[in-house]
Order: C-alpha cells, then structure tokens, then sequence
C-alpha cells in the first residue's frame, strides 16, 4: 500500500498534469490507503491548485492547462465526496460564484480565465456562459444559493444589463443575500462603485482577492 | 455584389456542417491542435527577439495556421455547427482574395494596396480610437481631431457612451439610435474637417447585428465605407454576424474583419497566438470573404497587444500571411497608455514598426489606454502612429528588431499600471481643437528620441 506521501505525489502530478483519469484513479487509492478525504484536499488538492493558479498568473501556463487541473481536481472530489460524512458541506468550496458574460456580449475568454482561476482557488463555480440576460443570473444564483454574483462584459453597450441585475436585487430586497462583482475591459473600480456592486476585478487574480474579500466580510 | 454567389455556398455549410459541442471545439479542434502544430512546425519565441528575421519559420507558421483552419473551421455558436473547407477550397479561394481597393470618394478616395515584409512603400493610416468609450460630448470633437490629420487616409469611429443622454443598450431600439448618431456626429466632424469624402470604418456603435442594418442604409452609412465583421475569438462566429454579413453582401459593401485571439487563452502563449492568428485571419476570409483583415492580439491582464511576446507574435504572423497569401493585413495599435504620456507613444512605436516592417497593408489605432478610459484619446497618437509607419516603411526587418528592443523597457513596467494619461479636453485646446503645449512638447521628445534610436522620421 502507498504511503501518504507516495499518493500526494502521485495525485498533485495527475492534477497538475490535468490527467482527471488518473486523479480519480489516486483518489480511490487514497480511500483504500485510509486517509481522510479533508487531508487530501487540505494537504494535496489545495496547494497544488494554488500553485496551478500562481503559475497562470504568471502566464507559464495558459487556460487550457488550467481548466485542465480544475477538471481533474473535480475528478478527486467526485471520489471523495461519497466518503464524506452525511451532512458536511463540500469539501473544496470557499464559496459559491454564480459567474457569466452578460446580455448581448458573447465574449467568454476573459471570463473563463475569471472562472478558472476561482476554481483552482477552491471556489464553487457556476458558469453560465454568455449572452446571459439578468433574469437568468438571478435565477442560477437563487437556485444555486450563490455567494456571489460574477459578471463580466467586454461591451459598453452591455453595462445596462448589469446595472439592471443590481436594480432588481435592491428592489426585491436581495441586496444583502448575494454579492455582486463586476469586470470586463470597460469596467473600472469607478464604474462598480457608481452602480453598487460589491466588487470590481480587473482581471482573474484580482478576482479571486476581491472573491475572498467579500466572503470574509459575511 | 462579386460575393453574392459565395455567400449561399457560406449559408449552407452554416447550415451543415458537422454539430460540434462548444466544449469540445475550444479544448479539441482548437487548443489541443494549436499546441500540437507550434510543435510539429517548430515555432519558436526565442523571449529576445522581438521582430521576427526567419522567413522559414514564418513560412512554417503559415503552414500551421493553414492546418489549423482546415481541422478546426469555424464554430456558429447560435446552431452549433463548424463550418468546414478542404485545404483545396481554402488555397482556392484565398488565392483571389483582393490585394488593392479603393476607399472613400471624390479626393478623398484612397487606394490601399497589399504590401510585403520590408516594403518601401508606406501603410494606409487608419486614424481613430476604436473600441473606445467616448463621451456623447466629446465624440464630435475627439473625432475631428483624428480627420483633420494630413497623414490619416481613413477614419475608425468610437463608441459613443450615451444616445442623447441615454444608455444605449444592447439588442434594443437604442441600439438603433446609436448606430444612426454615430453616422449622424462622424458625417459632421468629416464636414467640419473639409474631408466629406474620407473612408469610414463602422458601424463601431454595433455590438448586435441591429445597428449595423439600420445604419448602412440610405442616409446612412455608405458603400464606400468600410464596415466591420468580428470573429468570436476564437474561431467562431453566430448568426447575428451573419446576419450582417448578409446585409452587408446584399448592399455591395467593403467588408472589414478582425480577429483579436486571447494571449494565454485557448492558443496558449505568443507561438500559439501567431499560428492561430493565421488560421484566424484565413478564416475571415472564408466565412466573412473579407477585403481588409485586422488583428490585435489582445493580453488577457494587460488588455494591450504591446507586451514583447505580443510583439513578436504579431510580426511573425503578418509576415507568414504576407508572404503567402494576397491579403491586405493590419494591426489594431492598442496601448496602455494615454494622452499626455510617453508610454503611449513607446508602445505605438513598437507596435507600428514590428507591423510596418512585417507587410502590413494598415495601421490602424490608437486605441489609447487599450479603450479603458472614457474619452482618452486624441489625433495626435494617430499622427505619430502613422508617421511610425512613414518612417519605418522599407526597413528591414533586422534593423526594426534591435530599435523596438531599445523601446520596449521604456515601458515594460507600466504595462500593469493603467497610466491613462488626460482626457482629449485636457490634452487639447478645445476652441482651436490643436494639442496643448504640454501633449505637443511630450510628442516632440519622444520623436526626438526615438529618431536617436534609428527610426528615420520623415
């Protein structure tokens, strides 16, 4: 049988590698071997992501590996959370982010990149895509009971619809129940605060720091 | 309507081709090709230089971008459909893409030409600050500034931030109202700077297909104008795009496309950028049978395209398109940095001296502050980007190389520093619409400077 140690390596290479076959396949060792799935995801998963996240940040690997790692980091979760006792959370989520581009703007990269780097970062995320109407945001984020709401827009011409989301959430008195953060090129910190949002990111890491923040002060 | 007959042969593959899941287009026909074809085809980002000399590997590089368009083709994200060539459809069909047009009327008519790597002869400048948020006050005179330029052959609009004081709002009426607005201010500042014949790029205002079909009809926007197609990066387009291409075909149009790929995104890193830059631009060809084609490769923390890796990526893949195809390529100037700073002016030199020597047919810009900033944008960078062209036309690609690694620290370290500079009614003189004596003095020392470091102003 392998050693906690044996497994770490083997999981965090399989996770940063984004082979999600192989992580799963770790994973069921791990349960075989004993060890408690909150030691994995504290001792392996977590700083293996983070790490995964800082090398993006730095740009010696790009969305594709990151999706990757986050994939096969979901791989692990999926064998571990069945062992999980009955009625503990999940186990990686520091949150849950309900996050798309909004109505009329099909541009998804720089929101992917946003949704990729939450995850790796631990973060629960919900994408919905984009051209995403603001009903629909409050729906996922009501039904998914979101953190947060996480909006982007790379369109001027699509900065009405996220005001809108904000008027509906104050007006059916939600203000308090999610977060809201905005980002996309012609969004600035100034603009966010103007139109009430919670939070503003100018690109995916300081996303997951303006994510953190927000959570922290519940 | 010479393209008339090939936008049924178009509609149909729309209609075709093979159902493809987004998912599995990004991670498999594009990200897991283009990582395989940088390496089959040896492409190389060597972190120093930043202007490609190879012609080999910018004939690799063509090859690459040629195999990624036939395997990947484009995805129409409304029906979830690829729309897909044969190597021989694609050679076929680019081979008689145009190389020269005419834009504009009367004296102000232009004619633009496809030009080679080290081409003498100087780029069509296109003066404006596209994809840039001007305020509904300013766009008037913000525009003027661009046309009253001698050097600017042909204008770009903005983007308005207000329709008579109200948001325009995408898919909406006011969508409508804006497009009509941009064409109704933009007509004006051409009058007001005695060039009502110059070419414009529009309808800019047109993030639906709604504006581009109301404006660029009667009393609108004209054919001789130039209007613009996006691809949906990366590799993918919808119907509302073709839509307009459809109105745009159907009213004998000059049809402009761009494709700005996501440095670190899907492509990867600045060889993977070029590769699918290529595929990007042969494709705009297919789908949209564009007559310009543009590119502005776009960082995703930065938003620029004046990152170093950028750089090279950009000149690596206009020399592997203009070195084997017809096109009319240009490159989107985008920088960090606004009016009233030197960084704007660094990164637009680097910039237009990598594109210039590398046989772009273009340069279009400045989209100052990479568009972030409201109304921080003026003529004078399109001046300067333009006279950057002049001056660099007909250098070689050698000498252009070691010029542009003397300016990129010049401002490298602000590239994550948003120094946006003034707004246009502080960076000039409102009554007289010239540059303050503070933004002119910035202009002369830097072309000064960079005149010491070997770009031979003219």
């Amino acid at each position: 049988m392998k050693t906690f140690e044996e497994i770490a390596e083997a999981m965090s290479q399989a996770v940063a590698t984004g082979d999600d076959t192989q992580a799963a396949a770790v994973a069921r060792e791990a349960l075989a071997a004993g060890v408690e799935p909150q030691r994995v995801f504290e001792q392996i998963i977590a700083p293996t992501l983070t790490e995964i996240g800082d090398r993006f940040q730095r740009l010696e690997i790009f969305l594709p590996e990151m999706m990757m790692a986050a994939d096969a980091a979901k791989a692990v979760f999926a064998v571990l959370q069945p062992a999980i006792e009955f009625g503990k959370t999940s186990l990686a989520s520091q949150g849950r982010i309900v996050i798309g581009t909004v109505a009329g703007d099909v541009h998804d990269i720089g929101k992917n990149m946003v949704a990729s780097m939450l995850e790796v970062n631990g973060f629960e995320v919900i994408n919905l895509g984009c051209d995403v109407p603001p009903d629909a945001f409050l729906r996922a984020a009501r039904e998914k009971q979101a953190d947060i709401i996480a909006m982007s827009s790379l369109l001027t011409t699509s900065l009405p619809y996220m005001k809108d989301v904000l008027e509906v959430l104050r007006e059916s008195g939600e203000q308090g129940r999610f977060k809201v953060m905005v980002g996309g090129g012609p969004v600035t910190a100034e603009w966010a605060q103007q139109v009430g949002a919670d939070g503003y990111g100018k690109d995916a890491a300081e996303a997951v720091t303006i994510a953190r923040r927000l959570l922290q002060r519940q | 309507m010479r393209n008339a007959g090939r936008l049924l042969d178009i509609l149909d593959r729309m209609e075709k081709g093979p159902v493809t899941d987004e998912k599995e287009f990004d991670t498999r026909y594009v990200a897991a090709n283009v990582k395989r074809l940088v390496k089959e085809y040896e492409i190389k980002f060597d972190g120093v230089n930043l202007i490609n000399t190879d012609d080999a590997m910018a004939d690799r590089c063509f090859q690459a971008g040629l195999e990624l368009a036939e395997k990947a083709g484009v995805l129409c994200t409304s029906n979830g459909r690829r729309l897909v060539w044969s190597r021989r459809e694609i050679l076929d069909t680019i081979k008689y893409a145009p190389s020269s047009i005419v834009i504009g009327t009367s004296h102000d008519a232009h004619r633009e030409y496809r030009r080679d790597p080290e081409d003498p002869r100087p780029p069509t400048v296109i003066g404006g600050p596209i994809g840039q948020t001007l305020p509904e006050d300013l766009f008037l005179p913000i525009m003027q500034s661009y046309i009253q330029e001698p050097i600017v052959d042909t204008i770009i609009t903005g983007t308005l931030e207000t329709v008579y004081g109200r948001d325009p709002r995408t898919k909406s009426p006011w969508e409508i109202l804006v497009g009509w607005r941009e064409a109704e201010l933009v007509f004006e500042a051409a009058r007001r700077a005695g060039r009502q014949g110059i070419a414009i790029g529009c309808v800019e205002n047109a993030a639906s297909d709604i504006p581009e079909l109301s404006a660029t009809s009667y009393g609108g926007f004209r054919p001789t104008d130039w209007h613009h197609m996006a691809m949906i990066s990366e590799l993918k387009t919808n119907y509302e795009l073709l839509n307009k291409l459809t109105h745009l075909v159907r009213t004998d149009s000059i049809l402009h496309s761009f494709y700005n790929p996501i440095y670190g995104g899907w492509a990867g890193g600045a060889e993977g950028v070029a590769v699918i830059t290529v595929a990007g631009e042969i494709l705009l060809q297919m789908v949209y049978m564009t007559t310009t084609h543009s590119q502005c490769p776009t960082h995703p923390f930065f938003m620029s395209d004046t990152a170093p890796e950028i750089l090279w990526s950009i000149s690596l893949s206009c020399q592997a398109l203009t070195r084997n195809t017809p096109f009319m390529l240009d490159v989107l100037t985008s920088p960090v940095g606004g009016p009233c700073t030197k960084t704007l002016l660094y990164e637009s030199a680097a910039v237009a001296t990598a594109a210039t020597v590398s046989g772009v047919a273009r340069l279009m810009g400045v989209r100052s502050t990479c568009g972030k900033f409201k109304g921080h944008s003026s003529g004078l960078e399109a001046r300067f980007n333009g006279e950057v062209g002049h001056a660099t036309a007909g250098m070689s690609r050698a000498q252009a190389n070691e010029i542009v690694k003397q300016i990129v620290p010049k401002y490298k370290d602000l590239l994550g520093t948003e120094p946006k500079g003034k707004r246009f009614d502080e960076a000039y003189d409102m009554w007289t619409l010239r540059p303050t004596a503070e933004w002119l003095g910035i202009y002369d020392e830097v072309k000064d400077e960079l005149g010491r470091l070997g770009i031979p102003f003219k």
